[in-house]
């Protein structure tokens, strides 16, 4: 049984009297622990598909499953729990707490997760056990991506949603990251989505999904993923 | 173009505008209102004496003054006009009432003036003008009879005019009247004929009554008519035991005329000895103490946040402000656009303020209105002078000036750095994080903890809010606390008597004491005496029944001692005294001095120094005291019996305590009203402050509280972090703000009501009622902001950079 189903999903935002529809009758199905690339250009809709996976949003129709649960007709608290438990976010811009410390930043999700794992050890897989009581701005774009994957590993979630992981790293720093990201999944048994508009990433994929203007253009399944040393950047 | 992107930018930021706004016109107005207050007060009181002729001094003689007395000061260079004067309290026939009955024979000196009825007529020998306010109160209309009984005199006339006078613009009874009851006390004057006509009256009734009525008809006419004329002329030349004098010479050089002309020491009391002068003028001082505490510190807070406030909203639009730049706008006109909101924010709230302003002075100062049931007079007229003018004036230019040094500072560097968002100085882990406890707080208390040091001015300036709102209402509680205790410590541990009885001038000692012994009372012989050139009061007890206490400054009983004396608060704080000194007093009229020995200090409504009558006789008889009943009268009997079964031939009045309670009850009443302005402005004051600086915080962490929100916390949880830290923060405001709200009872107690002694006092019952009511504030406005986290929109939020 896949872990996500889309089922003719539709977004549709209303600004005044326009109607911009975001997604378009969407049908689609992702197998557990498999590493899912989304592709597509600027305003394709593969953020709104993101978002809506992720809970942060709500279909204007249509079903989305996870894991088995409707998660289309959640209320806001319930939506709240889906994204502590099954979900773990690692966004372009790291999204850090500013005021908290490294493991401050990765401990706070213990305060929503029953099954969390113990932050330094995920801290320590990231590398990052040296700056452990640094804060964010004491820190440099890679390394607080490397926070960022390591608080949303850290809740032990089904799903890793990544949006755009490297948009804002150097070549190399996003190499790495993404090397992190594929080696933690594959440690910890995540399935890993990752939107993104760089064509590269796409290669190291089991699944690629193409959006264009809201709807699924194509779905590849890989045989053959290369690793992240076999692209070319 | 500009112009209606400002106006975008009010309605982006409408609700930080509109409590700044308020914020602005609250603060502006307490404080405009409060200083107009006391202004219209100097003003209009001053107008009003000038208008009645208030008299400059006052000369007052055991021995009666003659018209030469009068007419050798008139002649003394700097004297303008004199008058001799006569003011007594005369029962009102038929009723319980009582007024000053008062004769001036220069209407130019000590007048009054019409406010219905005819003008003053010095022929007049029935009419009475009386005052409006007693004649309203009671009923009494122009045309009516009244009959006024003072002694052995009845005055019988019409009232024909109803007027206010400046000698009687606060109108009480005595010293111990805190408060004007127009029901049981008012005024009247008549003319100096018509006083001559009740003198002769009176004395024909004299004469008549002592006649033999064996002489025969004819002769015992004569007799009658000759005995009348001569009763009549001593007693009209032996009533005027006091002149009143307008003139421009100082105390001490006036004293020095008046005792070389008149050859003999009197008593000289300037204007500001005078109840209605003194008071109102303290009350003018009162509202400047009061002007330049509590409403500034409204004015004080509601700066300080829209410095705040201006800054973070300029910050929130620096790129836009480097969208501008970048698009080719100059500085100056960026600088001047943004400015421009504050010079907005100030105009608008500063003449909201002044239109508070004038009504919040309005409500304290009109007829009918708070200082009206205390201060009779014409012209209520509310005054704003110049520096009101300059307070707005400098208000706009300020807010203005932080307009322009928060754009002025977003505008700093290249369009690419202004473009760039404004984010606030980095966090550094400070020593106290070394302490392992840091380390086992939750995740919200250090989130909530790095924020405040990272937003430190927010932080301070939600401190300070919750502080002032703190501060006015433990002070506007503790004030109406120390009163209300100060009332019930005098009226219930001092005075232990149930009347106070006020014995005629006419008796002797013997008479009083004879009616202290009917009624088990106990004396008290008030006599004024000149200590350093200020009079005061020696007041000698002859204590039996127990019926007035003393206390220490601590409010614990002592007992007048034997072998000494005690000294008010106020004289002991005035001229540093200890027990144990010696100081010199001399009786007014006489050039005796008496070295009085200090025992102990007590607390006063007057300024006074105690003495029991065996400690008196002891100074009689060691010190160079001539005659022991020259020196004082009894003049009052206190007693524990009820005033309906006080009736005695020699008693001029009985007050009850519950009289006396009575005044004191419209006198709280108005300390009350003063307390609910106090409270209601600094609740809306804390109101604002809070949802304002909680609406910024919120603003300010929309980012973080996404990202939480994203990772999984639900909005109730986010709420209670944006809670926790309100809560803190006014705990903590709470904490510093009622010892300093303490302090600056304390201050504003002595600076407004040194004269009662009161010591500060805040109930355990204000301190919660002021602890639970800035906690519901901090609360409320808490909930409405967390309201607020279910709206974020994680999506968008994310996206902005960092």
């Amino acid at each position: 049984m896949a872990l996500v189903e889309f089922k003719d999903v539709s977004k549709i935002y209303q600004s005044g009297d326009h109607q911009q529809k975001a997604l378009d009758n969407i049908c689609l199905s992702i197998d557990e622990g498999k590493f899912v690339v989304i592709l597509g250009a600027s305003g394709a809709g593969k953020s709104t598909l993101l978002n809506l996976l992720g809970g942060l949003d709500s279909p204007t129709s249509g079903k989305i499953t996870v894991d088995g649960k409707d998660i289309s007709t959640l209320s806001g608290n319930e939506l709240a729990e889906y994204r502590a438990e099954k979900v773990g976010f690692v966004f372009q811009s790291y999204n850090l707490i500013p005021t908290l410390t490294v493991k401050e930043n990765v401990a706070l999700v213990k305060d929503i997760s029953r099954n969390a794992f113990d932050p330094e050890e995920m801290i320590e897989k990231v590398g990052l056990l040296d700056h452990l009581h640094n804060f964010p701005s004491e820190l440099s774009g890679g390394e607080q991506q490397r926070v960022s994957i390591a608080r949303a590993i850290c809740k032990n979630p089904k799903i890793l949603l990544c949006d755009e992981p490297t948009g804002a790293l150097d070549s190399d720093t996003g190499v790495m990251i993404l090397k992190l990201l594929l080696d933690m999944s594959h440690e910890y048994g995540k399935t890993i989505i990752i939107v993104t508009h760089n064509q590269n990433i796409a290669k190291m994929a089991d699944v690629v999904i193409r959006v264009r203007n809201g709807k699924i253009k194509s779905l590849e399944e890989q045989k053959n993923p290369l690793n992240v040393q076999e692209v070319d950047w | 173009m500009l112009f209606r992107k400002m106006l975008r930018t009010v309605i982006r930021y409408k609700a930080q505008f509109f409590s700044m706004i308020i914020m602005i016109a609250i603060g502006t107005g307490m404080f405009l209102g409060f200083n107009m207050e006391w202004l219209s007060l100097e003003k209009d009181t001053k107008a009003f004496f000038k208008e009645t002729n208030f008299a400059d001094y006052r000369i007052t003689s055991k021995d009666s003054f003659s018209k030469k007395d009068a007419d050798k000061i008139n002649s003394i260079t700097g004297v303008d006009r004199t008058a001799r004067y006569i003011s007594v309290n005369a029962d009102v026939k038929g009723t319980e009432n009582m007024v000053g009955l008062t004769v001036t024979e220069n209407p130019n000196v000590s007048g009054f003036v019409v406010t219905d009825g005819e003008a003053y007529d010095e022929n007049s020998k029935d009419g009475i003008w009386l005052s409006d306010k007693y004649a309203e109160n009671n009923n009494v209309h122009t045309g009516d009879e009244m009959t006024l009984t003072y002694d052995k005199l009845t005055i019988t006339g019409k009232v024909k005019g109803l007027i206010k006078s400046g000698e009687y613009m606060i109108c009480v009874r005595d010293e111990s009247q805190l408060m004007p009851d127009f029901k049981l006390y008012g005024y009247a004057y008549i003319t100096p004929k018509a006083l001559q006509q009740s003198i002769d009256n009176m004395a024909k009734d004299e004469a008549e009554k002592n006649i033999r009525t064996d002489i025969p008809k004819t002769m015992r006419d004569d007799i009658v008519k000759e005995t009348t004329q001569k009763i009549a002329d001593e007693t009209y030349q032996n009533v005027w035991h006091q002149i009143n004098v307008i003139s421009s010479l100082s105390k001490a050089e006036f004293t020095k005329q008046v005792e070389k002309v008149l050859d003999r020491t009197l008593l000289i009391l300037t204007k500001d000895e005078n109840i209605s002068y003194s008071e109102s003028q303290g009350e003018v001082n009162e509202g400047k103490t009061m002007g330049s505490v509590l409403p500034t510190l409204f004015l004080l807070i509601a700066v300080l946040t829209m410095v705040s406030t201006m800054h973070r909203l300029v910050a929130n639009e620096k790129t836009q402000i480097g969208t501008l730049k970048a698009l080719g706008f100059k500085d100056r006109r960026i600088l001047w656009h943004y400015t421009t909101f504050a010079l907005s924010i100030g105009i608008f709230g500063s003449v909201l303020g002044a239109v508070l302003g004038y009504f919040v002075a309005w409500f304290i100062m009109n007829p009918d209105g708070m200082m009206g049931t205390y201060i009779v007079m014409t012209d209520w007229t509310i005054q704003f002078e110049w520096w009101c003018w300059a307070v707005l004036t400098g208000i706009v230019l300020f807010l203005t000036f932080i307009g322009f040094l928060s754009t002025r500072k977003m505008l700093q560097g290249t369009a690419s750095d202004v473009l760039k968002p404004y984010t606030p100085k980095n966090i550094r882990q400070l020593a106290i994080e070394k302490l392992s406890f840091v380390n086992h707080l939750s995740f919200g208390t250090k989130w909530n903890l790095r924020d405040i040091l990272r937003h430190q001015s927010r932080s301070f300036m939600t401190l300070f809010g919750v502080m002032g709102c703190t501060l006015l209402i433990v002070a506007g509680l503790g004030m109406n606390d120390t009163v209300g205790k100060f009332m019930d410590m005098y009226y219930t541990d001092i005075a232990n008597y149930s009347s106070k009885v006020q014995i005629s001038d006419d008796a002797e000692n013997k008479d009083a004491l004879n009616i202290a012994e009917k009624y088990n009372g106990d004396c008290l012989a008030s006599v004024s005496v000149q200590y350093e050139d200020n009079p005061i009061s020696l007041d000698i007890y002859k204590m039996k029944y127990d019926t007035v206490h003393f206390l220490n400054e601590n409010n614990d009983r002592i007992l007048l001692p034997d072998d000494g004396a005690l000294v008010c608060m106020r004289l002991k704080d005035e001229y540093h005294l200890n027990i144990g000194d010696e100081i010199e007093l001399s009786p007014y009229g006489t050039s005796e001095k008496y070295i009085v020995k200090i025992k102990g200090f007590n607390r006063s409504l007057s300024k006074s120094i105690s003495v029991s009558e065996e400690y008196a006789q002891t100074l009689r008889s060691t010190l160079k005291v001539l005659t022991y009943t020259s020196v004082y009268k009894i003049n009052t009997v206190f007693t524990k019996t009820e005033k309906s079964k006080i009736n005695d031939s020699f008693v001029l009045s009985v007050q009850s305590k519950e009289d006396i309670m009575k005044s004191m009850d419209s006198f709280m009443e108005i300390m009350n009203l003063f307390v609910v302005i106090l409270i209601i402005s600094a609740v809306i004051l804390g109101i604002i402050v809070l949802y304002n600086l909680g609406i910024m915080s919120f603003t300010e962490r929309y980012r973080e509280m996404a990202t939480l929100k994203v990772i999984g916390f639900n909005d109730r949880k986010i709420g209670n972090l944006l809670i926790s830290q309100n809560i803190w923060l006014s705990v903590l405001g709470i904490l510093i703000g009622i010892p300093t709200a303490y302090g600056t009872l304390a201050l504003l107690i002595k600076m407004l009501a040194g004269e009662y002694e009161m010591s500060c006092y805040i109930s355990l019952l204000s301190l919660l009622i002021s602890t639970v009511l800035t906690l519901s504030v901090s609360l409320a406005v808490g909930l409405i902001i967390a309201r607020k986290s279910r709206k974020i929109d994680m999506v968008s939020a994310l996206k902005i950079p960092e």
